[in-house]
């Protein structure tokens, strides 16, 4: 079995505040999801989760403020427009659009950080090495 | 002259005394066309109108206009090239109120030719032809059909044949940014062929014509290794429409779903969690 890599977008108010929530907790999860913190989860532009895949990484996560919770009051709006539509591209591409995955956890939500990121580990593994689809 | 030509020639010396200038094609030495701007004083010119095959006008209009921003022009304009001025003028890249359309309406040979699915002007005041119905896109389907496998298997046999010239970008009517993500080093390994799999650059260049497509064709036309690029925007453009209540060129003061604010019952219709 092998270790898929995972990376994290996290947004900065939220996301990763439950990060650091789940960590003080002492919650379990899964050290495949490699962290980048960002100002907001509307930073993530769909060509840097695609440039993500190309340099091998086998499933992406872009984790940000509940809708209207937003610290910079609708950025999270911008995610919530254009990451579903990155996901049909990927579908018709021919890429499983279940490897990026896009959700909402709060400063406070620190199981359900721990739950997201088990459950999306969980389903990477399930699938082929991203790499190895490409060839 | 065929009765078309004709008709269409009649609308333009009716509309000519009253405007600078008619942009439509003309057939020149050798049987090659191009867009041309038809005048007054050189009304002799009218003799090489022609009809087939299409070519983007929109972005002549537009070139024209920016150096001449004063100019009342006409435009001879298909259903697809009505749209692409319409999505123009909603990201300011035209001045509607100076613009007269000449609606001319497809055949249905050069609807099926396009798998154009609406081969009819809507807001052009005078109309050359008889507006059609839409004919069904057989190679959209097809490939909406196939599976993740055989998807990707067809999508890279398409791309290991571009030859990154840059022509879908650069005929493209909506694609008009002064600096170009495709340009980035950052995104597209520019200079390398065949390019890597999956594709940034048609990746990227599909994710921008995202509720901007018009589906003109002009790309898939263009393109020295034929690659029918433009089945994705089509079936991205299903799901704009799905997702936001969007379409490209329908409505005139619709604004296009890329700004900022979620609207009312949109959130829900994206599919993401709560």
């Amino acid at each position: 079995m092998y270790e898929p890599k995972i990376i994290g977008f996290l947004c900065n108010w939220c996301s990763y505040r439950g990060a650091d929530t789940a960590g003080m907790a002492r919650l379990k999860y899964p050290p495949n999801v490699k962290i980048i913190r960002v100002p907001c989860s509307g930073r993530i532009s769909p060509e840097l989760v695609l440039r993500t895949f190309r340099e091998g990484a086998d499933g992406v996560m872009v984790l940000g403020c509940h809708i209207g919770d937003c610290h910079y009051s609708n950025g999270n709006h911008r995610t919530a427009k254009r990451m579903p539509v990155l996901k049909k591209l990927l579908e018709y591409t021919g890429i499983d659009p279940n490897r990026l995955a896009v959700d909402w956890v709060s400063a406070a939500e620190g199981e359900k950080f721990a739950n997201v990121i088990t459950h999306f580990t969980e389903k990477i593994s399930a699938l082929p090495p991203f790499v190895e689809t490409m060839k | 002259m065929t009765d078309r030509l004709l008709s269409l020639r009649q609308v333009i010396d009716r509309v000519i005394p009253q405007v600078d200038g008619v942009l439509a094609i003309k057939r020149g030495p050798g049987g090659i066309v191009a867009p041309f701007l038809f005048t007054k004083a050189q009304s002799d010119t009218l003799d090489q109108l022609a009809i087939w095959p299409k070519e983007p006008t929109p972005d002549t209009l537009k070139i024209i206009q920016h150096a001449h921003p004063e100019a009342k022009l006409a435009i001879v304009c298909r259903g697809c090239e009505e749209r692409g001025i319409v999505e123009m003028f909603k990201h300011h890249q035209l001045v509607w109120d100076n613009i007269t359309l000449i609606g001319l309406q497809c055949t249905q040979e050069e609807a099926e030719f396009c798998r154009c699915a609406k081969p009819y002007t809507v807001h052009a005041s005078l109309i050359v032809g008889e507006p059609i119905k839409g004919v069904p896109d057989p190679l959209t389907e097809k490939i909406a059909a196939m599976s993740l496998e055989e998807k990707q298997a067809f999508w890279k046999d398409e791309f290991v044949h571009c030859i990154k010239c840059y022509g879908c970008r650069n005929i493209c009517p909506q694609c008009f940014c002064n600096i170009c993500a495709l340009e980035d080093e950052t995104w597209v390994e520019t200079g390398r062929l065949p390019m890597p799999n999956p594709s940034m650059y048609h990746l990227i260049r599909a994710m921008h014509m995202t509720a901007k497509c018009v589906a003109c064709r002009e790309c898939e036309e263009t393109c020295p290794a034929g690659i029918p690029m433009a089945v994705q925007f089509r079936l991205i453009a299903r799901d704009v429409q799905e997702m936001f209540s969007y379409e490209t060129g329908a409505v005139l003061d619709q604004k296009p779903p890329q700004l900022l604010v979620l609207e009312e019952g949109e959130y829900e219709r994206t599919g993401l969690p709560h």
